[in-house]
């Protein structure tokens, strides 16, 4: 733009501004350029938060997938020529796993390994070994006056050495082996049906999961209804008073408060003892139960439920509660019969989202005790028990090597039960949602 | 059982009154379903109370009822002793086969479980003559102009009242038991040392002065340095970024894709952060801090600790920072646009400053987020207390030292186990300080553009 061409009488004192001058060019051009580098910023943060998840969940696949296989070995027997000194008697007893394992099954396992597989054939096989051919043993008590061939897991240095990263015995061990024709190489059935074990090639998580199935049930059980009828109270019948905000500012405090200081509060109230009136009352619950882990969990998750439902209930129109009055219904028929009802979708995402985050939660769960060395899953709600992320943190403390790949599958399942939880909670938020 | 007496009570009172409605002369006041709840509460809830009561009572009566058997006779009077007999002939009478205990506790284990089985049998019976008399007494009532709505709905306010009621009861329960063994801590320790001395070393605890070596200050230093420090400088720049970029930027498809993957961030559980927290980013910070000419480098720094708390925490920020920068009225952000200003120009000077005190609050309750988090320091941050501006050494905080206090093997009451309570105190009043400005300065900030 050019300078107006008659200078007025009254000239202005400021000159409009030349678009085109090269000064003004240069300081557009600045000005655009600080746009593009503030926009590829904000991608670059969206971008490399993301990569990290995707980093993350590659790392813990790369490493679990090696979890659910399992690599056994065909080892020949001959436990007639080993002389068990095990009657059949004693194979029917309860007695029998103690009979077996100080009759010398053990060292008649090991045996049989070094004739088959050379001098150092022990060492292929995985310390719990022998309890494979315990249970094979008790299941067919033939077995021990005949040949047999059983598969039995191999240890976790050999299956290294399978994928290429093992020491030089053991590779040597796997070439041996492959020329035998003795390695299987399956799906791991063992680690989603058994306990921990000190061996990693024995472990399982089914244990762990029953332990939180029965803790999340627990949780559910007290959370939901607390939580959704305090809502309903605070939302819709709860006059405007001190209380009523104590009550709010507890509930939204609540929902902030640490996780591990619900594990001392659990520690402290319901495993501490108490003294009353000179008398000593011991624990309320027993400790390590799925019980105490479920009362814990529900006191921290039930905020959550709260200020999902309050907002899942405000969220019904007024009109509705007033249709419902005016055709006669009580207060109490209004929210149980049209407001309940419309808002319980609503209800149910919160109530799964905070259910999906009691599942992940490991800090307040060992304060209370479920950390134990659990080798048998809980019968009933009062046995000790463990917890999935508790146990991966178990795992992931031990310092044999067998146990990495074994914490990031149970990592992998414990990510897959969150996954379908969230993706239930979208779906049931998108199905019903309603727009009023 | 219960329940199903109490069905039963429901299905049978809704049938009288629906009788009531069909012969009778007058309008019954109630609907038959009504009295049928009416029916079915006094049927269910007072032999569930007498249970909960009775549960609770039971144990001692069986204790008391063993104790004078004449098969108790043998019994030492040391209370100690007498107990883990007690619970031994209690693990042989429930499970035969539980394995060879003291001879005495065989001996016992018949008479214990007789005791057990007589008392659970009086409680079921008292639980189901109760059920009847409950049930019978409210089908007795049952008349046309009987108000069952009134009563029943009354029930259901109170249980609507206690169920909000819980809420206060947990955080009172948090504070009562909090405080209490805290006050047993500082009889023991002096509070001023315990805030205020800086060396920590629970491992060895003089028995005449504990509080020498029960000073928290590291452990405050520690858990500020990680959590408010290291966690904010990662997470406040990417989760603002991120929150820009999807607000302002991102097309309607990047934005339904990314939020909800950004989300996910937060919704990984602790723990698989803290096992890839030690397992892979301590290390490569270690091999950084190696290569940086510090042969020593610890692999559990406050480093690896608070990057991956940092990432944890940008979700956080994030959808705090995307609430507030949508809560600033559109015809700013319009009128800045209409100036000349360039995006860019309109977010840094416009949004974020109109947006801050939001941010500020939401940075504030992401810290106090990041400081109670403790799985990630339990896994991958050190045990030693050391007061260290160099984010390659360790640092160890609150938490960690919590769960370490309270998962040795330490009896109830020795300084060691009561500072982990006095620790957790601290913690809970630092957080609760934190969230109460933070959501002051929220609801401020919302009046002020309402």
């Amino acid at each position: 733009m050019t300078k107006p061409a008659s200078p007025a009488a009254h000239a202005p004192e400021r000159q409009p501004t030349d678009w085109k001058s090269a000064a003004m060019q240069k300081r557009i051009r600045r000005r655009y350029a600080a746009e593009r580098r503030f926009r590829m910023l904000g991608a670059g943060a969206v971008i490399v938060s993301a990569a990290f998840l995707a980093f993350l969940l590659v790392t813990m696949v790369a490493q679990g997938w090696r979890g659910f296989t399992a690599t056994e070995l065909a080892l020949p027997l001959d436990l007639k020529a080993a002389q068990l000194k095990v009657t059949r008697e004693q194979l029917n007893s309860p007695a029998a796993d103690l009979a077996l394992a100080s009759g010398g099954l053990e060292e008649a396992v090991q045996n049989a390994a070094v004739t088959a597989f050379g001098p150092d054939g022990a060492s292929f096989l995985a310390p719990s070994a022998w309890v494979w051919v315990r249970d094979a043993v008790k299941r067919d008590p033939s077995l021990l006056e005949r040949r047999a061939t059983i598969n039995v897991p191999a240890a976790t240095g050999f299956d290294q050495a399978l994928t290429g990263d093992g020491d030089a015995a053991m590779e040597a061990g796997v070439a041996r082996l492959t020329r035998q024709n003795a390695i299987r190489r399956g799906f791991n059935w063992t680690f989603l049906h058994e306990s921990d074990s000190t061996d990693p090639v024995a472990v399982g998580i089914w244990g762990a999961l029953k332990g939180s199935l029965m803790t999340m049930a627990i949780t559910f059980l007290i959370a939901f209804p607390v939580g959704v009828l305090s809502a309903i109270y605070l939302e819709e019948y709860a006059p405007k008073n001190r209380w009523t905000d104590l009550i709010e500012v507890s509930i939204n405090n609540l929902a902030a408060v640490p996780s591990i200081i619900f594990g001392l509060l659990g520690l402290a109230v319901f495993l501490g003892t108490w003294e009353i009136g000179g008398r000593v009352y011991g624990p309320m619950l027993p400790r390590s139960a799925p019980i105490v882990g479920g009362v814990t969990l529900a006191l921290m998750i039930m905020p959550v439920i709260v200020i999902a439902s309050r907002n899942a209930i405000k969220g019904v129109p007024p009109s509705i509660r007033d249709a419902a009055l005016g055709i006669g219904a009580s207060p109490i028929q209004v929210v149980f019969h049209h407001v309940l009802p419309l808002a319980l979708p609503g209800i149910l995402t919160g109530t799964i989202i905070g259910m999906a985050r009691a599942l992940g939660e490991t800090a307040p769960l060992l304060l209370i005790g479920m950390r134990a060395f659990i080798v048998t899953p809980p019968g009933s709600f009062t046995d000790p028990a463990t917890v999935l992320p508790v146990q991966i943190f178990l795992w992931s403390d031990e310092v044999s090597r067998g146990f990495v790949e074994k914490t990031s599958a149970a990592i992998l399942v414990l990510l897959a039960v969150l996954l379908a939880m969230n993706g239930l909670a979208i779906y049931l938020r998108n199905k019903f949602e309603t727009r009023w | 059982m219960i329940l199903g007496l109490g069905l039963i009570g429901w299905l049978t009172a809704r049938a009288r009154a629906a009788r009531f409605d069909r012969g009778g002369r007058k309008r019954l006041h109630s609907l038959p379903a009504q009295h049928g709840w009416y029916v079915g509460m006094w049927t269910i809830l007072p032999p569930l109370l007498f249970l909960a009561i009775w549960s609770a009572v039971s144990p001692s009566l069986v204790r008391q009822t063993v104790l004078q058997s004449p098969a108790a006779a043998g019994l030492s009077d040391f209370a100690f002793e007498r107990d883990s007999v007690l619970a031994q002939a209690r693990a042989i009478a429930e499970d035969p086969f539980a394995g060879d205990g003291d001879p005495l506790a065989q001996q016992l284990a018949p008479v214990v479980g007789a005791t057990r089985t007589r008392y659970a049998w009086i409680g079921s019976a008292a639980a189901i003559l109760l059920a009847f008399a409950g049930g019978a007494f409210a089908i007795s009532r049952i008349r046309p102009d009987f108000r069952a709505r009134s009563k029943v709905e009354r029930t259901l306010m109170m249980g609507l009242l206690v169920a909000s009621l819980i809420a206060i009861f947990t955080t009172l329960g948090i504070f009562v038991s909090l405080f209490w063994e805290s006050t047993r801590f500082f009889e023991q320790v002096p509070i001023t040392q315990f805030l205020f001395g800086t060396h920590w070393s629970p491992q060895v605890i003089d028995a005449k002065n504990p509080g020498a070596s029960l000073g928290a200050v590291p452990l405050f230093w520690g858990t500020f340095f990680i959590g408010a420090v290291i966690a904010m400088l990662v997470a406040i720049p990417f989760g603002l970024m991120s929150a820009v970029y999807l607000t302002q930027y991102a097309s309607a498809t990047t934005r339904r894709w990314m939020k909800p993957t950004l989300e996910m961030l937060a919704g990984v559980p602790t723990v698989v952060y803290g096992y890839f927290a030690a397992l892979t980013v301590a290390p490569a910070v270690r091999k950084l801090a190696v290569l940086l000419g510090d042969p020593f480098a610890s692999s559990e720094s406050a480093l690896a600790a608070g990057l991956v708390m940092g990432v944890m925490i940008i979700p956080f920020v994030s959808s705090m920072a995307d609430d507030s920068l949508a809560a600033v009225p559109t015809a700013m952000r319009d009128g800045s646009l209409a100036m000349g200003a360039t995006t860019s120009e309109t977010i840094s000077r416009v949004l974020v400053p109109a947006a801050l005190p939001g941010v500020v609050a939401g940075v504030l309750l992401a810290v106090s987020r990041a400081i109670g988090e403790t799985m990630i320091v339990v896994m991958a941050a050190s045990g030693a207390a050391t007061i260290t501006l160099n984010p390659l050494q360790s640092a160890t905080t609150v938490t960690k030292q919590i769960v370490d206090l309270l998962t040795g093997e330490a009896e109830f009451d020795s300084p060691k186990t009561l500072a982990a309570f006095a620790l957790g105190l601290t913690l809970f009043i630092i957080t609760l300080l934190l969230n109460i400005v933070a959501l002051r300065v929220v609801k401020k900030y919302r009046e002020a553009y309402d």
